[in-house]
């Protein structure tokens, strides 16, 4: 067992690589000090808390570890160093990680020596299914790979809207693909789970919107695949990413922070909660946080179940709703449910079931018709005055086939079809569709979103882009298309994509 | 003032290597009993005992092992427990310079193999936490030192292969001294290309025939005050100077990555408090749980200036005569085969050093018996616990 002190202790600093700075003579640490060591006594209540979250660091040297602790064996090999930030001012000890290091590979370290690195939120070793899952970000990766370093700066909003909207958002995948005839799917890195994923699409959604994460008063997580029956990743993120008013005292975030549950619509329902609770008039200068991820489980091939590991994929999205600097403002909405048990997955069963061909007709289509019909109507919109239209993605011929039933054409409604490049995201499914579409949407066009949940039901929402969405998209590299088309994705094959799904 | 200097009037030991069939007690008390022996007296002679063990309540689930040894000595005698050899000798050393005893047992003992399935996550996580958590092993450490060493000197090319050739020939020459050593874990001869072998596997800086095994097993001294060491020897070995020092757990945040500043500040005020050269100094048992760890005790402890110890090491092992030459001098390092070949037990490990230099200082030696011009007079003793986080030095002498 591990030690519930003990893991919140290591977590609380590891998570974030927090650390101190004495403002009289400068020196930094990791971890928090009360007092500086060169300076003593007169540094009490002087040390500035700093974080290297956000930071790039050296790699200065490194070796192989082909024999971990117990704890690591399931990593595999492994290269392993010290990291130094701000020029040496602070070492730390860290892994790479989304690296396969294969048998009888040349390895040079000196290839990997004095290069840049990003700290990465990660599960930190294997524990036994009953225990707390421990994460760290002593767990780094190449700056000049798949991960850019991208700082994060706050700024201070400059327009108030009337209608509350989307302010920034994030969309994270990991870099490893698995290749089926017509499309590629996302799979975790084995220290990789639906938690990590969650932290890093809120990372990217604050480093995008530059709002102070301070001023975030509520999180919700939607996913299928949390690790845990009871425990949110809701608190992981607001602690990891010090969402809320941070109180240093008992390392308290005071911030609301929840978790849901809806198959894939878990994220999407609650846009509109958290659009409203924004638009309350003590909390206009709140922002509310929504993610939906998941690292989409599915049986292996050949068993029951096994359909679905042809498609699920893997990723979080992140959106941000407030009142201040939108980017997309939200018109109105439309949500049905009905109680059709067309994909479910019991309680401590590792996969989930389906009902086959219902999954489709009566369940996806009928929901996903019936959301966007009527929200059209609501609005008085006609399929030509949306410019995109997203819905969820579990495969490739669903959405294409409903977005046809509803009179859109391929113009429309292909720029939000992202199955074929991540597999079916779960929870982030559709939201990746709408970070798509935001990603090349021009003031003033409108982009309609309807998810689906199975169980059933769905959520149809209308954005419309404001002239503030070109100049925010500019702050984020990490787009879709980036991870999309990015020359450092690795292909594994099937043995290798399960180990990875599996992982610690 | 003029500082007493306490005497080792007898030493034991057991053979180090795998005891499946024997309890850690039964370790040291068969340690224990040679050193009663070499030392004749009797255990109701004793006025304290000082022992060590880095982590039996991990490895075997004992605590109170002060307990385990009442038990077994049938005495009531104060006794306290630390983690290696070398910290308890200081602590037997300090009481009897004190005045406090006139004759201890320091005692050290391990049971490594108890938990072979999980002793390195143990002895990681003890060394330091939060390279563990990053996914440090007990192997990584050194190979980062071997890096930030190489990158420090600039070492490259021609050098390189002559720098990471005498890391290999350290383990080669340990080894060829265990064979003399009856008590050794591994009384075999290895050869360079098996060493860098290894290395070429692994794809690492170091490799397995780098690294000292994981062992069971116990030593033993009896420790006296000058006065009554007379009564029971003609040929005290005095313990001259004693030090330790220490440094931060977590290796990646100290200062300097290339040595151990904790083995320098030791040598240095052990020397001191000997009123001992450096040049004089004989023989070395030190700490060489990897090749680069002999390497740099060699820079530490002040034998060769930082960055050169390798071409000592080169030089000396071309041809290798027993010794390596240091400033023109005769230097026996690890004439019992190091941690490498002799093993080591950790709370036993500075038990076996002190014994070999005892044993040569005595000329009791056996086979493995050096000698020098005008005969040997100082030798020293390098332990360390964790990587370098705290070294023990001792410098002894003979009257």
């Amino acid at each position: 067992m591990s030690s519930e002190p003990i893991e919140r202790r290591v977590s609380y600093i590891c998570d974030r690589l927090r650390g101190s700075r004495c403002s009289v003579c400068g020196k930094e640490y990791f971890r928090k000090k009360d007092y500086c060591g060169n300076c003593g006594r007169r540094s009490f209540g002087l040390m500035q808390d700093i974080d290297f979250f956000f930071e790039k660091g050296e790699l200065e040297v490194c070796t192989l570890v082909n024999e971990p602790t117990n704890k690591f064996t399931k990593l595999g090999t492994f290269v392993y160093g010290i990291v130094s930030f701000h020029n040496g001012k602070v070492r730390v000890p860290g892994r790479l990680t989304d690296r396969l290091i294969r048998e009888g590979e040349q390895i040079d370290l000196s290839k990997f020596e004095g290069r840049t690195v990003v700290p990465r939120f990660r599960r930190r070793h294997a524990v036994d299914t009953s225990e707390i899952i421990p994460t760290i970000s002593l767990a780094f990766t190449f700056t000049d790979e798949y991960y850019p370093h991208q700082k994060y700066t706050i700024t201070e909003p400059k327009k108030e809207y009337e209608k509350p909207g989307i302010v920034g958002y994030g969309a994270y995948t990991s870099r490893f693909r698995y290749k089926e005839p017509n499309m590629e799917r996302a799979v975790p890195f084995l220290d990789e789970d639906s938690i990590t994923a969650a932290v890093e699409a809120g990372k990217m959604a604050l480093i995008q919107s530059g709002i102070d994460h301070s001023r975030v008063s509520k999180v919700y997580v939607g996913s299928e695949s949390n690790p845990y029956a009871v425990k949110p990743i809701a608190s992981k993120v607001s602690q990891v990413l010090k969402l809320g008013q941070e109180d240093k005292t008992d390392g308290v975030q005071c911030v609301d922070a929840i978790d849901t549950e809806f198959a894939c619509k878990a994220a999407t329902s609650v846009f509109k909660d958290a659009a409203s609770l924004v638009y309350y008039p003590e909390n206009k200068d709140a922002y509310a946080m929504v993610i939906g991820t998941d690292n989409s489980q599915a049986a292996p091939r050949g068993e029951p179940g096994g359909e679905l590991d042809f498609f699920v994929g893997y990723g979080a999205c992140c959106f941000l709703f407030g009142m201040h600097d939108v980017i997309a403002e939200i018109e109105g909405w439309y949500s049905c449910t009905s109680d059709t048990p067309d994909f479910w997955r019991r309680d401590r069963e590792p996969y989930p079931s389906h009902g086959g061909r219902f999954t489709g007709d009566p369940a996806y289509f009928k929901h996903v018709a019936k959301a966007a019909t009527k929200l059209m109507e609501k609005m008085r919109l006609k399929p030509s005055d949306i410019n995109y239209f997203v819905s969820h993605q579990p495969n490739i011929n669903f959405p294409t086939k409903v977005a046809k039933q509803l009179g859109f054409k391929e113009d429309q409604y292909l720029p939000g079809l992202q199955v074929a490049k991540f597999g079916n995201t779960y929870s982030g499914a559709s939201p990746f569709g709408l970070a798509a579409t935001l990603d090349i949407a021009k003031p003033n066009e409108r982009i309609v979103v309807a998810s689906y949940g199975s169980g059933a039901g769905s959520d149809a929402y209308s954005f419309i882009a404001t002239n503030q969405l070109p100049e925010k998209r500019e702050r984020q590299k990490f787009t879709i298309r980036y991870q999309a088309e990015n020359p450092f994705l690795e292909y594994v094959d099937y043995n290798t994509y399960r180990k990875l799904k599996t992982g610690l | 003032m003029q500082l007493r200097h306490p005497a080792i009037i007898g030493a034991g030991r057991t053979q180090f290597g795998e005891h499946y069939e024997r309890e850690p007690e039964a370790l040291i008390e068969e340690a224990g009993l040679k050193a009663f022996d070499a030392a004749g007296i009797e255990r109701r002679d004793l006025d304290a005992c000082f022992l060590a063990d880095y982590f039996l309540p991990f490895t075997n689930k004992i605590g109170l092992e002060e307990g385990f040894f009442s038990e077994l000595l049938e005495l009531h005698v104060p006794m306290e427990i630390t983690r290696s050899f070398s910290s308890a000798l200081l602590s037997a050393t300090n009481a009897i310079q004190s005045g406090r005893y006139q004759l201890v047992l320091v005692g050290g003992m391990e049971k490594m193999t108890d938990r072979w399935d999980k002793i390195r996550d143990d002895l990681m996580l003890l060394e330091d936490p939060l390279s563990y958590y990053a996914g440090c092993t007990p192997e990584a450490n050194h190979e980062l030192m071997v890096r930030a060493y190489i990158k420090k000197y600039g070492i490259k090319d021609e050098d390189l292969t002559k720098f990471n050739t005498a890391l290999a020939q350290i383990p080669v020459k340990n080894h060829k001294h265990a064979i003399k050593n009856e008590y050794a874990q591994y009384r075999r001869e290895i050869t360079v290309e098996q060493v860098l072998k290894e290395r070429a596997q692994a794809r690492k800086p170091l490799g397995l025939y780098d690294y000292a095994p994981i062992s069971d097993g116990a030593a033993a001294l009896i420790l006296a005050s000058p006065e009554a060491a007379k009564t029971y020897t003609d040929m005290p070995i005095y313990i001259l100077g004693s030090a330790s020092a220490t440094d931060y757990v977590t290796f990646p945040a100290r200062e300097n990555r290339t040595s151990f500043i904790a083995t320098s500040l030791a040598m240095q005020n052990a020397l001191k408090m000997a009123n001992v050269q450096l040049s004089n100094i004989q023989i070395v048992e030190l700490y060489d749980q990897s090749s680069m760890l002999e390497l740099v005790a060699l820079e530490d402890l002040g034998f060769c200036k930082p960055g050169t110890a390798w071409i000592n090491i080169y030089d000396s092992c071309l041809d290798y005569k027993g010794c390596y030459m240091v400033n023109g001098k005769e230097l026996f390092v690890n004439l019992n085969g190091g941690l490498k070949a002799d093993g080591n037990p950790l709370g036993a490990t500075g038990g076996a050093q002190v014994f070999e230099i005892v044993k040569q200082l005595s000329g009791d030696a056996g086979e493995r018996q050096v000698s020098v011009e005008g005969g040997l007079q100082y030798g020293c003793s390098l332990e360390l616990e964790g990587f370098g986080t705290k070294s023990y030095v001792y410098i002894f002498g003979r009257d």
